[in-house]
């Protein structure tokens, strides 16, 4: 069998060993180098992907995980988003003498999201599921002097656990029903027997799979746990959360995207209400609370919230183009979210250098005049809350523009006309997500700033920077990217 | 071999455009030397392709962008002599800088804009559709935005970039007006089979374009036309748009050098250029064309008379000398067609090289006087002799001047290049006026000559003659500043000789994509006193400059006072700062964009958010939410399970 295909997974584990392993026997001070370490095995690994790009599907352990465009998407996805977040955190973490069971901790968090995206088993999705889930609440807790941080690990430790509870029991649902574990099997038994996925078992078994992955995409009513667990955390790791991890849910939904939809044919327009009711629900959510915060970390969690909304639209329409759109969208918030979350690390490190016990660090009034005290950070927060509104030329407004799109075509095709309010609601919460956006804006380069001009640190700008082409670059010159999400979305035959 | 680094023309300009706003705080001379490295990059691979493509070849290369739109890169004899034109002029212009911005503290700001400038005029001119046109074109208009209100802190310069923003604006909308219904126009035809977009071409593509006008409804097509015409006089300044340009000269001189005299404004009349077939496929829009070129020729003409800000002359000259290039775009194309683009850009580049150097010269005395009013200068010919010379070459440049020598049989004319171009425009409006027995072009045309000979000769003898009238103790400019004076007043006295190699060049140019454009007869050539007329004009307002200004033959004093209604109707500027400009531009613009945005925000935003009763219910709902979001991780939990059991109602409702 050849394994060339795993090495980003496999180096990366071993890089996560290696560095808990010499973490024990280095200085504190040295301890600076394992960010440097663990951003070039990501980088690495980046490469080693995009060297791999085909549209063939390669199987490894007994069809348990696949290797296809989809996994490769989500898995540069993820990579991207931990190279950012790693990056940010040799500054942020520069000096403390935990350094080294952080970088592992990220390191396995990425590793199980890599292997949520290639999982093609019930098994090793919930493997996948759990091996990012327990790094990421230790994460969230990271910094164990700090109330906040602790009570947000808390909550999202015993939320996540209670959706992974539930995901098991919907697996073992389906798995009762169709006696295999194995994606496709399960897919293909249900497609010839679409009457026992609608009955009542077959039902719940998918109700709590949504369950579960909600509680990852954060849709509501399973997001209450963001907001908190966002602001409290460290906010490089908020970065990882909300750009990152997030993710895996819309990876797994995307995989058993064909059983929600396609399989279960009686069914179809009814699942596929309930999860257009879902999406609008969450995007119109995330957009009023977020209105009223004051904390921006609070805002991008609630931002994030209804971001998860527009991508839902992807399992409204079930086409080709709506899942393509709901990959770029993806790829693109990873871009933008995880580089506005490393813009308030920024402004946290100035309002702490001010004062050292300030509180709040994260409030409005904090980015008054940012763009004269930091103004790279301002201009990097500016372009992802423009891109995050969805203006071009920028890979959010590429990501709603495919999405959107696809919905309308698709609404215009069945003459549907609740499909075509779904997208209405859907453009009128991007407009309405303007408001809040503006108000940062306005506070960054309107207001008079309360500070002096302060040196941003070297390690954010550097990540703040690369969030920025990318965001723009997409944006720019989004063919590429279409195609490798049309490609992805291809994997899944719909 | 040079052809496959195209795309590197537009891209070193933005590469320089990064490194110097980031890096050029460090560097020596605010990093001036990374632009100038990457506009010389870019000078030297069009020069490169220029050798590569003379006489008869044309570069064309695409990218599939998105959504049936390309990127794409369209260098026919057309764009290559303006490529060449733009990277050398901002070439000369950013050499220059170096001594005129040298104690400025905001150089790297300065030179990152000026780069990035370059860039998006360079891409402008590559551009193969008009998509890629219109957003390079939108860049060129943000650049000049910025570098118009580049000392920010001056109140003026502040007005006048937000005019020149606004006012260009309105064209832009026309032309993106124009676009859109010429995409309108191409789907239709498309979707009816009556036009087939050839495998790998692009709807908006200039190819595209010109192929499918016989489709196209000729109403339809003057509309399109006549909208992108509107695009071109906000660009170029043309009546009733024109206001813009001469406040404009708020910014450096070397800003005005670049932007207002040599490449910006030269943006419309090359979009006119680009799109001419289409023009010519409308005979009414290029009507409009001649009327709009000939009369803004005139009318800017006659304000430059009276300036006294040594910058504004020239800005109303620049408006007068556009004038023409439009002029000739409309009456030679409606009179003896395809070569009226070669006699339209012709001028346009000899302008670029005359007015870049009267800019310079007058940067030069700016530099050395420290003021722009002609009337604070005087006597300074003894203490600048190389500015005085070089601008005298550029004066008798833009003024036509020359020894027309193949007229008394001998085979070489003397004569500087504004000679040879701009002859060649007022004889093009003779024959039209011959042809179709339409005169006014023609009669505005001569008309302006007559008068800009007397405004620029006026400013030369103001500056450079009799005694000073300033205590200020002149000094010639720098080596650095110098040369490029040298340089452009060679060019400003040799280019002409190319000219008739030039039009033939041009000529092929439509050809050369197989597209085709009518070529009409030329009419036997017209008498001696028509040939000779625009010399003469340009002699005798010399002479009138001469003796007004600098023999004091005449007192002027009873003219030049507010009593006198015509002085005061062109001193204010037709009151056009108070009518067109800006009623047209910053009034209407201005106000609708204020209005509006001031209605969005306070009645849409702030009354329905903030206010009244959806911002009271989103509030409500909002305070609901943050009753619910208690904190209390129990409350969580049971949230989702309250989520779970809704889901199975919806569904097993639904379903079953």
């Amino acid at each position: 069998m050849n394994y060339t295909l795993l090495i980003p997974e496999i180096l990366l584990t071993i890089l996560a060993l290696v560095i808990i392993l010499f973490g024990l026997l280095m200085s504190d001070k040295d301890k600076n180098m394992l960010g440097y370490l663990s951003a070039a095995g990501i980088l690495a690994s980046i490469i080693a992907i995009l060297g791999t790009s085909g549209s063939a599907s390669f199987f490894y352990f007994y069809n348990s995980l696949v290797i296809d465009p989809l996994s490769q998407v989500f898995k540069l996805i993820f990579l991207t988003v931990s190279l950012l977040v790693v990056i940010a955190s040799i500054g942020y973490f520069k000096n403390n003498p935990h350094q080294d069971e952080y970088y592992t901790l990220l390191l396995l968090a990425l590793v199980g999201m890599m292997v949520v995206s290639s999982a093609n088993d019930l098994i090793s999705l919930f493997v996948g599921f759990e091996l990012a889930s327990m790094s990421t609440y230790v994460l969230a807790g990271f910094e164990k002097k700090n109330s906040l941080s602790l009570e947000a690990a808390l909550k999202y430790f015993i939320i996540g656990s209670l959706s992974s509870a539930l995901l098991l029991f919907g697996m073992s649902l389906v798995y009762g029903i169709t006696g295999s574990t194995n994606i496709p099997v399960i897919i293909d038994y249900f497609r010839a027997n679409p009457l026992l996925a609608a009955s009542s078992l077959g039902v719940i078994g998918i109700i709590f799979l949504v369950a579960g992955f909600g509680f990852k995409m954060a849709l509501v009513p399973f997001h209450m746990w963001a907001p908190d667990t966002y602001e409290g955390s460290p906010t490089v790791v908020s970065s990882l959360l909300a750009a990152g991890s997030k993710k895996m849910g819309f990876v797994a939904a995307f995989r058993l995207l064909v059983l929600f939809a396609v399989a279960v044919v009686p069914l179809r327009l009814d699942i596929q209400m309930a999860f257009g009711v879902l999406a609008v629900i969450t995007m119109t959510y995330g957009n009023i609370v977020a209105i009223s915060q004051r904390s921006i970390k609070r805002m991008l969690a609630y931002s994030s919230i209804a971001q998860a909304g527009y991508i839902s639209l992807a399992f409204v329409v079930t086409t080709q183009m709506s899942v393509a759109g709901g990959v770029l969208l993806a790829l693109g918030h990873a871009l933008m979210k995880g580089g506005a979350f490393i813009a308030v690390a920024v402004v946290a490190y100035m309002v702490l250098s001010d004062n050292k016990n300030a509180k709040n660090t994260d409030d409005l009034e904090n980015f008054a005049g940012l763009s004269k005290r930091a103004p790279i950070t301002a201009f990097s927060l500016l372009v992802f809350l423009l891109a995050l509104a969805g203006i071009p030329p920028s890979a959010g407004f590429i990501g709603k523009f495919v999405l959107f799109y696809a919905v309308i075509i698709e609404a215009v095709a069945r003459a549907s006309s609740w499909l075509l309010l779904v997208v209405i609601i859907a453009i009128l919460n991007s407009a309405l997500s303007i408001y809040y956006y503006a108000r940062v804006i306005k506070y960054m380069y309107v207001l008079p700033p309360t500070g002096d001009k302060i040196k941003e640190p070297t390690p954010y700008v550097v990540a703040l920077v690369l969030a920025v082409i990318g965001t723009i670059g997409i944006g720019i010159y989004p063919e590429p990217f279409i195609q490798m999400a049309m490609n992805a979305a291809h994997v899944l035959g719909v | 071999m040079f052809s496959d680094y195209a795309a590197l023309i537009v891209l070193l300009p933005v590469i320089g455009f990064v490194l110097t706003l980031f890096l050029g705080k460090k560097l020596p001379s605010g990093g001036a030397y990374i632009p100038i490295a990457a506009i010389l990059g870019s000078f030297i691979i069009s020069l490169g392709i220029f050798l590569e493509i003379y006489p008869d070849k044309v570069i064309q290369q695409s990218w599939n962008w998105f959504a049936g739109m390309n990127l794409g890169i369209l260098i026919d004899p057309l764009a290559i002599v303006m490529l060449l034109m733009v990277s050398f002029v901002s070439l000369l212009i950013h050499i220059y800088a170096v001594g005129y911005m040298a104690h400025d503290p905001a150089k790297p700001r300065y030179f990152a804009e000026t780069s990035l400038f370059t860039a998006a005029m360079l891409a402008v001119v590559l551009s193969d559709n008009v998509l890629q046109f219109f957003i390079a074109w939108e860049i060129v208009g943000l650049c000049s935005y910025l570098l118009i209100g580049f000392w920010y802190h001056k109140p003026a310069a502040a007005a006048a970039a937000k005019k020149a923003f606004l006012v260009t604006r309105v064209g832009d909308v026309l032309f993106l007006a124009g676009i859109v219904l010429l995409y309108v126009n191409m789907s239709q035809i498309i979707a009816s089979h009556a036009f087939t977009l050839p495998q790998g071409n692009f709807i908006l593509q200039f190819k595209s374009m010109f192929d499918a006008i016989p489709q196209i409804d000729p109403r339809q097509l003057t509309y399109i036309t006549l909208l992108f015409f509107g695009g071109a006089v906000g660009k170029s300044g043309q009546f009733p748009l024109h206001g813009w340009l001469p406040d404009a000269m708020e910014g450096p001189t070397t800003v005005s050098a670049l932007i207002h005299a040599a490449t910006m404004v030269t943006a419309g009349v090359y979009l006119v250029a680009r799109t001419f077939p289409m023009f010519v496929a409308a005979p009414d829009s290029l009507l409009v064309v001649a009327y709009i070129g000939g009369f803004t020729a005139l009318f800017a003409a006659t304000m430059g008379i009276v300036m006294n800000d040594i910058k504004r002359v020239l800005a109303y000259s620049t408006v007068s000398q556009l004038g023409y290039m439009m002029l000739a775009l409309g009456t030679a194309g409606i009179a003896i067609g395809a070569k009226a683009v070669g006699i339209s850009v012709f001028h346009l580049i000899s302008h670029a090289f005359f007015k870049a150097l009267l800019f310079l010269c007058a940067g030069s005395v700016i530099h050395a006087v420290g003021t722009n009013d002609i009337r604070e200068m005087g006597g300074l010919f003894s203490k600048m002799k190389i500015t005085a010379i070089t601008m005298i070459i550029a004066s008798l440049s833009l003024s036509g001047i020359g020894v027309p020598l193949i007229d008394l049989g001998i085979p070489v004319n003397i004569a500087t290049s504004g000679f040879f171009s701009k002859d060649a425009i007022i004889e093009g409006a003779f024959e039209f006026g011959d042809k179709t027995g339409n005169f006014i072009p023609y009669i505005f045309a001569i008309l302006a000559a007559l008068l800009t000979s007397i405004y620029i000769f006026r400013l030369w003898f103001m500056t450079f003659s009799g005694t000073p009238r300033s205590e200020k103790h002149a000094h010639e400019s720098p080596n650095v500043m110098t040369i490029p004076l040298i340089v452009l007043a060679a060019l400003a006295l040799l280019f002409g000789y190319s000219q008739t190699g030039f039009y033939n060049y041009l000529e092929k140019n439509f050809r050369l994509m197989n597209v085709f454009v009518p070529v009409h007869q030329e009419a036997s050539p017209p008498s001696l006193i028509i040939t000779l007329l625009p010399l003469i004009m340009g002699i005798a307002g010399l002479l009138i400059s001469y003796a007004i200004y600098h023999r004091r033959m005449l007192d002027m004093s009873k003219l030049v006072s507010s009593q006198n209604p015509l002085y005061k109707l062109l001193i204010k500027r037709y009151y056009e700062p108070g009518l067109s400009a800006d009623i047209i531009g910053v009034k209407i613009t201005h106000g609708v964009a204020a209005q509006s945005g001031e209605f969005v925000d306070r009645k849409i935003i702030d009354g329905l958010i903030i206010d009244n009763v959806i911002s009271n219910s989103l509030i409500k709902f909002g305070d609901v939410a943050k009753k619910i979001q208690t904190g209390v991780v129990q409350n969580y939990a049971s949230i989702v399970l309250l989520g779970i059991g809704l889901l199975v109602i919806l569904l097993m409702l639904g379903g079953a």
